[in-house]
């Protein structure tokens, strides 16, 4: 088995997953729900200037989000309404999840909460988040 | 009864073609009111500019494309790929009068039903 899969087993299912819809091809709807049952399903990407949370979140409600950042971890809150005044017997297909989510990422470095910036286009959620003073790297110079 | 059932076998070949490069199947809610069907499709990614929506004969076809990044993140739960779903439309429904509409993320398509099978209130006269 290979080592890196040990660090992170649900990566790795993920991996195993996709290989699998790969073969079989793309029999369910929908993207690949995390295993974890968490929604939504987030991307991270690290750079020198901060960290980028994606979320994959189409149709929320914009009133509703509710970012905050405590530490080392980012929380997301949102809610993806119904279509108001629909009556449950109309509906002859269900396929999409409403309703409440939060979603908390902790990132392992140390955040500067006042910077974070959030944009929320065509449905994915970008957060951006600064490392605290502390987190960030430091030029250390060599004295003589 | 006017029904809006998902995939055809008549599309089956086009389908393999489309699948070629591969898509994701959007997740879909349909519901229908007094005057139309509504399918409300997730399809996070995709800008107007990406979007079709194509009524053809008994077909109606939705494709997006998205926008590939080229950095891969540093952990990854989902990964963008462009949307394609087929559905078929039964001749009860006027195709014409199709409205489609995008927003943050979620594409609502309006089918209206035929005049001639809307529910129509009859009037009753008090004698």
């Amino acid at each position: 088995m290979d080592p890196r899969s040990m660090s992170n087993p649900w990566q790795e299912i993920r991996r195993l997953q996709r290989e699998m819809e790969h073969f079989l091809g793309d029999f369910t709807p929908g993207w690949r729900w995390p295993l974890t049952g968490e929604y939504p399903p987030v991307n991270v990407t690290r750079d020198d200037k901060g960290i980028t949370l994606e979320a994959l979140c189409p149709g929320v409600d914009r009133q509703s989000f509710e970012i905050t950042v405590v530490g080392d971890t980012a929380t997301v809150r949102g809610e993806r309404k119904a279509e108001p005044a629909v009556a449950e017997e109309r509906y002859h297909r269900r396929e999409r999840q409403l309703g409440a989510f939060t979603r908390s990422v902790c990132v392992d470095e140390g955040l500067d909460p006042d910077q974070t910036q959030a944009t929320y286009t065509n449905g994915i959620l970008r957060v951006w988040l600064a490392r605290a003073p502390e987190a960030m790297p430091k030029k250390i110079t060599i004295q003589s | 009864m006017a029904t809006l059932a998902t995939t055809t076998p008549a599309s089956t070949q086009r389908d393999m073609a489309e699948r070629a490069t591969r898509t994701i199947t959007p997740r879909v809610d349909i519901y229908e009111n007094d005057k139309a069907y509504v399918l409300l499709a997730d399809m996070p990614g995709v800008g107007s500019d990406g979007l079709d929506v194509v009524a053809e004969g008994d077909e109606l076809v939705i494709r997006g494309r998205v926008n590939h990044s080229t950095t891969p993140p540093d952990y990854q739960e989902f990964e963008l790929a462009d949307y394609y779903r087929s559905f078929t439309l039964t001749e009860d429904l006027d195709t014409a009068g199709i409205a489609a509409r995008l927003r943050d993320g979620v594409l609502r398509v309006e089918i209206p039903k035929s005049p001639r099978i809307q529910p129509k209130k009859i009037p009753v006269h008090a004698e």
